[in-house]
């Protein structure tokens, strides 16, 4: 039967449980144990034959293995097991493997994370990490990954991140260890330091292509909470797909039916959505060319259930990207006629996931334009038989609407809302709310739609609900008459909801005055209206009514004695609630006079600015996952970033604009309101997301933990001087060089542009790998000097080879600093070097020729300081004591070498230097630069007195 | 993801999750949400094979990791059929750890996951050897 394994040399391979016979015995008993007492007792006879064979004790380790085993399938099969971890504990310390390995299996299904015989194996996993036998480390990672706490992360995590980087680690180990290690770090993130970064990111480019899934797994992670640290990731994964997807890199091994390993692919694509949009064309070009390919292979159509399912899997990840880029409109296009299609694909699993894609784009998008094109399917979608996929709809309705389109949805909503699943009713009834809220413009609607869907949901709907319907209507003037005479119709109904009833209360007692003059709603009808529901009410309910009741008294002194009435009869009641508020009421409306009473009844104040409780509560399900969410459910409103909300939250948000449904005198008068509401509503939608939980999208705020930059200037690294200095002079020439690795530069400066070409040279003899190089410019320059790198140099040289790297400079106006470069390689450990670009501002100058004349001209046009300065320098010393004496042509390639044009016969003192240049700066213009150095070689400190000046 | 919770609950999530899957029927999808999680299933004759994932997880990446891990049983067993998962239980914990760790794939290539559980087999008859031979 097994067909492949080594046979063992007890016949069949040892790796079933066949050579335990007792074992095989006892499952194939429980199998033939017809009843579940049968299988009780059967079970109960042989943990007492074990309970008894431990007690015992000196048993060998297979016996032991055997009877851990047993109770391990017990534990299994669901029954208690309240013994024999001891027993598994002794396992792990034990020296042959296949008993260790039942006693690492027993351990980790039996023990949870906080089991404190946990403190007494972390001895034996660290034992077993520091084996030479690589199967020994696999079984302790194993553990580590199934039940690591924190405290056995932070006692074991050095070792786990050893086996990650050691240079002898086989692939096999590594990718275990990654995983490990991303168990830890969810554990407790400060288990991963941040200095591992850099050499973590590095083996993205692993050759093994298991390894690289892990690290990348690692790595997303990691850099959803620690951006900056790792931006270096970003190129890498670019990178990676591309040589995937585009180029076809790929062992035949993790071909997945013909699809390249689309687990990897997935966790590249899904990495590229935590960071924002890279600036870099060429990383950028990368992306696209991937995204397209993508796009092209899931065209072709394939019978094969898994190559479909795996090529989906990518492409919907790649859709994914594609809305969070934002910026590929070609790409958006294609994919929104994609999606129309699949919404109505006949296979639940693409339409599930076509109007989960739908609702991600519909979440981002400028305009919902591509989406709305396909409403009528996705209002069908609620029909759908799986209710999987009738919650997609729910949710993709409830992202796709706006003011256009608020009454077909919420129709379509309320409608489907009589027939929907108990279990998602309550989220309907939230999402109903919030949309009528959101998109109202129109003071009929508003009410209609809250009071029947109140109406409607009847128990489903959550106390939020309703008070909120109060709130709005208590604050907005212009909907208090329109609801009094609708909450009136519906408490006079026989069946009305309790909720109604509610608000009923409320509404007449603050707004009934205003419409008693209307027939059906004289003082009395309104009273009776309440009346009827007392007895059928809830205490709380009860309490409202005679509340509003007292306000009666106030508002309609010819109504008094009923009311009066009512309160003698609850002061008699029960209920102590009531019954303390209906002595009071009868107080108060017995006074002599009714001043206390006006003051206590007096209108109430509109309700203080608050954030939305619906959307609190309807976002608060979304808190605990372990990656965080790219987006969330919800217009694009919902998604925008979290200081857009804090602005918005200082505005108020109970206070709304209607266009009053009356004025049907329409006109240029009609749209301009119209126009203000919606205005008005793209605020408020704003507003109402106070209540969202930002943890989710925004970026991690708790952690700000400053991480050293390795790629700045403060991490220079020893001897970058020399080749930069040499450089500043020069446009090509060695930058850096040690016994590893030679950097060189050519450059072409043309105007403000500037290109830089950077060639690395292998000098080890071996291959190097993972090669990386990350630009990097003082926070203070941001924006003064731009670039964009045209290549990535290859990640790996061979010996003597050489990569090389196009980079683009262009300067936007004067900057002071020159860009960095941090380059990080793998030669069997990490190496790096920081240095610094031979960039600087006179490398954007031109020389110029100026007659005398117009030299001293424009000299006096400079005015004095700020625009000239004057300097006094020496040379320093290790020049001034060399062998190089200073001479007039020395100096004289310095200043042409600083882009000087040096202009003959100007001064009158011959050994003086003049000169002239331009310098050009796309966004700050050219700006005219004069000189005048004045060298003084006679003294052994040679002095020169340096004039410059800039014209505008 | 990653949770860990107590036997009780466990028990509980299990009972939960087998009667909604459970109730599904063909044609329907594979995937439905169960509090904050997503469950993605697949049947395979009357064995059902159930993960559960984050919200934010890709549905049908995880529905081929279930897809490659019978497939990898089935490599391993020859044919293999629920009597092979009941009888060496063991092994397809092996397997899975092999597979899955952390909650993440961390091998796809099936030949690759078949040559560690080979390493870990030929290791285990060495130790029964010497077993026998100290024996005899």
């Amino acid at each position: 039967m097994s067909s492949s394994g080594p046979t063992g040399f007890l016949g069949r391979s040892s790796s079933s449980n066949s050579n335990m016979r007792g074992l095989v015995q006892f499952i194939a008993d429980l199998r033939n144990a017809r009843a579940r007492e049968l299988e009780e007792k059967r079970i109960n006879k042989e943990l007492a034959n074990i309970r008894q064979k431990f007690k015992d004790g000196s048993l060998n380790g297979y016996h032991r293995k055997k009877y851990v085993c047993k109770l391990l399938y017990i534990y299994i099969l669901g029954w208690n097991v309240d013994f024999g971890h001891l027993e598994a504990v002794n396992l792990i310390s034990g020296t042959k493997y296949s008993e260790k390995q039942i006693g690492y299996l027993a351990m980790t299904l039996m023990l949870h994370e906080q089991h404190e015989l946990l403190h007494l194996v972390v001895n034996s996993i660290r034992k077993d990490l520091l084996d030479n036998n690589e199967l020994f480390n696999c079984l302790a990672l194993h553990a580590i990954a199934n039940v690591g706490s924190r405290e056995m992360g932070e006692a074991l995590s050095g070792e786990v991140h050893r086996l990650l980087i050691s240079p002898t680690s086989k692939a096999f180990v590594k990718k275990k260890a990654a995983l490990t290690m991303l168990r830890l770090y969810r554990k407790h993130p400060g288990i991963v330091q941040p200095q591992w970064a850099e050499r973590i990111i590095s083996l993205m480019d692993d050759v093994d292509l298991g390894v690289a899934l892990s690290v990348t797994s690692l790595v997303m992670t990691m850099a959803q909470d620690n951006f900056e640290q790792y931006k270096g990731a970003y190129a890498k994964a670019a990178g990676r797909l591309k040589r995937i997807v585009v180029d076809g890199e790929c062992p035949s091994d993790y071909l997945y039916y013909k699809v390249p390993c689309p687990w990897i692919q997935v966790k590249l694509l899904r990495l590229l959505q935590y960071f924002p949009p890279s600036e870099d064309s060429h990383v950028r070009g990368m992306i696209r060319e991937s995204l397209q390919t993508i796009l092209d292979l899931a065209l072709e159509t394939n019978k094969n259930v898994q190559q479909n399912n795996a090529q989906n899997a990518v492409l919907f990840e790649a859709i994914n990207l594609i809305i969070h880029l934002d910026t590929e409109h070609a790409l958006i296009k294609q994919i929104s006629s994609r999606l129309g299609r699949f919404i109505q694909s006949r296979e639940t699993n693409v339409r599930y996931l076509g109007l989960d894609a739908m609702t991600h784009l519909a979440a981002r998008a400028d305009t919902l334009d591509p989406v709305k094109q396909h409403q009528e399917i996705i209002i069908g979608s609620l029909k759908d038989r799986d209710i999987s996929v009738r919650r997609k709809g729910l949710d993709l309705l409830y992202s796709m609407c706006d003011t256009s389109n608020a009454r077909v949805v919420v129709g379509e909503l309320l409608h489907y809302l009589q027939n929907a699943d108990f279990a998602i009713r309550e989220e309907m009834v939230l999402k109903i709310a919030i949309l009528t809220e959101k998109y109202a413009t129109d003071v009929q609607w508003y009410v209609d739609i809250s009071l029947r869907l109140i109406a409607t949901a009847g128990d489903h709907v959550s106390d939020e609900v309703w008070q909120r319907v109060i709130q709005i209507i208590s604050n907005n003037e212009e909907l208090q008459v329109y609801a009094a005479q609708n909450i009136i119709k519906y408490c006079k109904q026989d069946h009305c909801h309790e909720t109604l009833v509610k608000i009923g209360a409320y509404i007449l007692g603050e707004f009934g005055h205003l419409i008693a003059e209307e027939k059906g709603c004289s003082p009395i009808e309104q009273l009776m209206a309440l009346q009827d529901k007392l007895t059928g009410c809830s205490s709380s309910t009860r309490g409202m009514i005679l509340s509003c009741f007292v306000k009666f008294v106030n508002l309609f002194p010819e109504i008094k004695p009923q009311l009066v009435n009512v309160f003698s009869v609850y002061s008699h009641t029960l209920d102590p609630e009531l019954q303390q508020r209906a002595c009071e009421y009868l107080t108060l409306a017995s006074m002599p006079t009714d001043d206390l009473l006006r003051t206590v009844c007096d209108e109430m104040p509109p309700f203080p600015e608050r954030e939305s409780a619906l959307l609190s509560r309807l976002h608060q399900k979304h808190s605990k996952t372990s990656d965080k969410r790219t987006w969330v459910v919800g217009g694009k409103d919902a998604n925008t970033d979290a200081a857009e909300l804090a602005l918005a939250k200082q505005g108020g948000s109970l206070r709304r604009t209607f266009t009053t449904a009356g004025g049907a005198n329409g006109g240029a008068r009609g749209t301009a309101a119209a126009a203000a509401a919606a205005a008005a509503n793209g605020r408020s939608a704003a507003q109402d997301l106070a209540g969202l939980d930002m943890a989710n999208i925004g970026p991690a705020e708790t952690k700000t933990l400053r991480v050293p930059n390795l790629a700045s200037a403060a991490h220079l690294s020893p001897g970058w001087e020399k080749g930069y200095n040499r450089l500043l002079l020069r446009s090509d020439g060695v930058l850096y060089e040690d016994g590893q690795i030679q950097i060189g530069v050519r450059s072409e400066y043309r105007g403000q542009m500037a290109c830089l070409i950077m060639y690395f040279t292998n000098k080890t003899p071996a291959l190097i790998s993972s090669f990386t190089t990350t630009l990097d410019l003082d926070g203070s320059e941001k924006g003064k000097l731009t670039w964009d790198v045209k290549g990535l140099p290859d990640t790996a040289i061979a010996m003597g080879a050489q990569a090389q790297q196009v980079i683009v400079f262009e300067a936007k106006t004067v900057f002071e600093k020159s860009p960095t470069i941090r380059i990080s390689y793998l030669a069997g450990a990490l190496q790096a070097l920081t240095l610094k670009l031979p960039v600087a501002m006179h490398k954007f100058m031109e020389p110029a020729e100026l007659t005398g004349e117009d030299f001293f001209k424009r000299w006096k046009q400079i005015g004095g300081a700020p625009r000239e300065a004057q300097r006094i320098f020496g040379l320093a010393p290790g020049l001034r004591e060399g062998s190089r004496e200073i001479t007039e042509g020395h100096v004289r390639a310095v200043v042409e070498g600083f882009r000087w044009g040096v202009l003959r016969g100007v001064d009158p003192n011959q050994k003086n230097f003049v000169g002239a240049s331009v310098v050009h700066t796309s966004e700050g213009g050219r700006f005219g630069c004069l000189l005048r150095l004045e060298p003084n070689y006679g003294t052994q400190v040679s002095a020169a007195l340096l004039w410059g000046g800039v014209l505008g | 993801m990653m949770v860990d919770i107590g036997l009780n609950d466990k028990a509980k999530i299990v009972k939960d999750v087998s009667q909604l899957v459970l109730a599904r029927r063909t044609r329907m999808c594979n995937f439905l949400e169960y509090k904050d999680t997503k469950i993605v299933y697949r049947r395979y004759a009357s064995l059902f094979f159930i993960a559960g994932c984050s919200s934010e997880d890709n549905e049908l990446i995880t529905l081929e990791i279930i897809h490659r891990y019978v497939e990898q049983m089935d490599k391993y067993y020859g044919n293999v059929c629920e009597l092979d998962i009941i009888f060496s239980f063991t092994k397809a914990y092996y397997i899975l750890d092999e597979l899955l760790l952390a909650g993440e794939l961390q091998e796809s290539s099936k030949k690759n996951v078949l040559r560690c559980i080979s390493q870990q087999d030929a290791l285990e008859d060495m130790e029964v050897e010497d077993e026998v031979t100290k024996i005899l």
